[in-house]
């Protein structure tokens, strides 16, 4: 019993983090049509802001507060210098993400070496259930991410701020008749997501230490998610990256984790294939 | 109804013009002549570099052909038909690890046996994944197809470092080298003219191939999919057939980098080499073969020259020249000499341009 409760407890924190980094990655996606992979980065450049944070002597939340300010700042600056010259090409977009993200994960990579920094867990120690003990930190995560979904899903769906982004990104034409300065909601919208990928990866870095491959190993995780649950909706990445983190952390339970691995990518790419449009079709929140 | 008729002849004549214009230097004479100075060029630096270059340099400049050679099955993926293959080193790794295994279990490594072995491994994964991936009653989505094959070349990654029988985390160390009878292929200028012949034979074919009207379809396909699919190509056919051929070659490519460096390991399977080959065609310039190989040329050649002073900013300064390209040059270096009809390429003859003018005078003449 305990043992299966540490299991859950296991699978639901994994499937949370995936959740909050796919969440940047997903919006960006379904309301730009942009597969951005510099988000990877993005989320190891949040990492590395609560790193400096860390080694600066400073409290760890700081930093984890800073992180996604200072990353949604550079993800508005990348969109209005590069970004936005490739919105009618999305493959041209993936391969200039993917140049930006060579040039922040390098650059990464030089700042802090080929090692593996540790950062502390602001909240340490472990909540105790009877007999069962949970890591306090991994909770906190998994509250977190409850709030920022239910946050950006309220900002989209009941904000007038939402409701602008999405007019611009259904119809870009009746957005600016309507007296919406689309070039500024682009913006936003991909300095949103990008803070997003800052939080997760500030948020991740004391589970997962400092390395700079870090977003590498989520980005094609999330990129999965994203397309299992549907390119399009807020909702549909969200429920993607559920189903993506559960299986991922789940199969290993159950079966050698070299299969599990190979097989949550083959059981994802055949899903896609047989349904293209995802768990959750359709536009909209 | 005599404006239109005589609109259209005016229409051609401009867009040749157009073309003759932005290859620059070629204004007197035919655009079609810089392609094979071009590729005349490569092909004599080639054959002189081993007497030129020291050992230890050989030895490099015969790791380049090999990726060359490997850069050249991107390209006719990429540049030819427009798939988006992120999945490259897939069928380059797997046919590595295939040669790999056949010389450290079975013992043979008879290069007229490896070589075939590692094309026929290539091809098979290619034809498996392009056709899962590519083929079905609804024609997959271009972002489908790159995340698809990303994710194949990541998993396989993964899957080679947590399998023992392919060595793990280490791969597999040393290979025995490649034989023919007795004689054993080791690094050095032998092996760099075996590699060197073999990519010129690829590169002719490659080049009948994209010169062919096989070929203009798929450059069509790129362009314009929808309209080739309206003409009557089945698309997806033609793309499937592109991207198996374009597995068996990097799966050659594969199989020569395993018996020269002597050990694969689970790197040359997964994201980091499949992202390589994109750096390489998107500098050289994708859609021209000699492109490709210029591409991987100059991006290897610059980083083992770099790399003594400036190992660290090497990346940073890649990706910064890769994003330039991307913004300002998208067709690549190549572009810099070469036209954009010579780039695409013609079928059949060309007409000339005295007799375009013949044309426009008896039409005019009613």
């Amino acid at each position: 019993m305990a043992n299966a409760f540490v299991a859950a407890f296991e699978i639901l924190s994994f499937g949370a983090i995936i959740v909050l980094i796919v969440l940047g990655l997903g919006i960006i996606a379904s309301m730009m049509g942009i597969f951005n992979f510099a988000q990877g980065e993005f989320v190891l450049l949040g990492a590395y802001i609560t790193y400096l944070a860390y080694a600066k002597g400073l409290p760890i939340w700081t930093g984890m507060v800073a992180a996604p300010f200072v990353v949604g700042a550079l993800g508005f600056v990348l969109e209005a210098l590069i970004i936005r010259r490739f919105y009618a090409a999305p493959i041209v977009a993936m391969l200039g993400t993917y140049a930006l993200g060579l040039i922040i994960r390098e650059s990464v990579r030089g700042l802090i070496g080929g090692f593996y920094l540790t950062v502390p867990e602001p909240i340490g120690g472990s909540i105790d259930i009877g007999a069962m003990h949970i890591s306090a930190w991994r909770f906190t995560i998994i509250v977190i991410t409850l709030l920022v979904m239910a946050g950006c899903y309220l900002l989209l769906s009941r904000t007038s701020f939402g409701l602008r982004m999405r007019a611009t990104l259904e119809n870009p034409s009746l957005a600016r008749a309507s007296g919406i300065s689309t070039p500024l909601m682009y913006g936003a919208t991909f300095a949103f997501g990008s803070a997003l990928a800052g939080l997760a990866g500030a948020l991740i870095v004391p589970v997962f230490s400092l390395y700079a491959d870090l977003g590498l190993r989520f980005l094609i995780q999330g990129f999965v998610a994203v397309m299992v649950g549907g390119v399009g909706s807020f909702i549909g990445p969200v429920a993607g990256a559920g189903v993506i983190g559960t299986l991922s952390a789940a199969l290993p339970w159950i079966m050698a984790p070299v299969v599990a691995d190979v097989l949550v990518f083959v059981l994802a790419i055949a899903f896609i294939k047989f349904r293209p449009q995802g768990l959750i079709a359709g536009k909209g929140v | 109804m005599g404006a239109v008729k005589q609109a259209i002849p005016a229409a051609i004549g401009g867009e040749a013009d157009v073309a003759m214009d932005s290859s620059g230097t070629a204004k007197q004479t035919s655009p079609r002549e810089i392609l094979p100075i071009v590729e005349g060029v490569v092909l004599v630096a080639a054959l002189l570099a081993p007497l030129l270059l020291q050992d230890y340099l050989t030895v490099f400049a015969t790791r380049v052909i090999i990726l060359a050679l490997f850069a050249l099955s991107f390209d006719l993926v990429w540049g030819y038909a427009g798939i988006m293959s992120f999945g490259q080193a897939l069928f380059f790794g797997s046919a590595g690890y295939g040669v790999a295994l056949l010389a450290r279990d079975l013992d043979i490594t008879n290069i007229f046996l490896v070589l075939p072995a590692g094309t026929i491994i290539g091809l098979t994964f290619a034809l498996l994944l392009g056709g899962f991936l590519l083929l079905g009653r609804h024609p997959s989505s271009v972002i489908f197809v790159s995340l698809g094959t990303l994710t194949g070349s990541y998993a396989a990654d993964r899957l080679a470092r947590g399998w023992y029988y392919l060595g793990g985390q280490n791969g597999i160390p040393s290979i025995a080298p490649m034989s023919l009878g007795s004689y054993e292929f080791t690094e050095g200028p032998a092996f760099y003219y075996l590699v060197l012949g073999i990519l010129v034979v690829v590169y002719l074919l490659c080049r009948f191939l994209v010169r062919s009207q096989f070929g203009l379809a798929l450059a069509g396909l790129r362009e314009n999919e929808q309209r080739i699919a309206f003409f009557g190509y089945k698309a997806q056919h033609l793309k499937a057939i592109i991207f198996t051929i374009g597995g068996a070659v990097a799966g050659l490519a594969g199989s020569l980098y395993a018996f020269h460096e002597g050990f694969v390991w689970p790197n040359m399977v997964g994201v980091v080499v499949s992202t390589q080959v994109v750096l390489y065609v998107l500098f050289g310039g994708s859609g021209t073969l000699i492109g490709a190989v210029i591409g991987a040329v100059i991006v290897e050649g610059v980083s083992f020259w770099l790399s003594d002073n400036y190992r660290d900013i090497w990346p940073i300064i890649l990706g910064l020249l890769l994003l330039l390209v991307i913004l300002f040059r998208p067709l690549g270096l190549i572009s810099f000499v070469l036209g954009e009809r010579e780039r695409v390429g013609s079928f059949g003859a060309r007409p000339k341009e005295n007799v375009k003018e013949n044309v426009k005078e008896k039409r005019n003449a009613p």
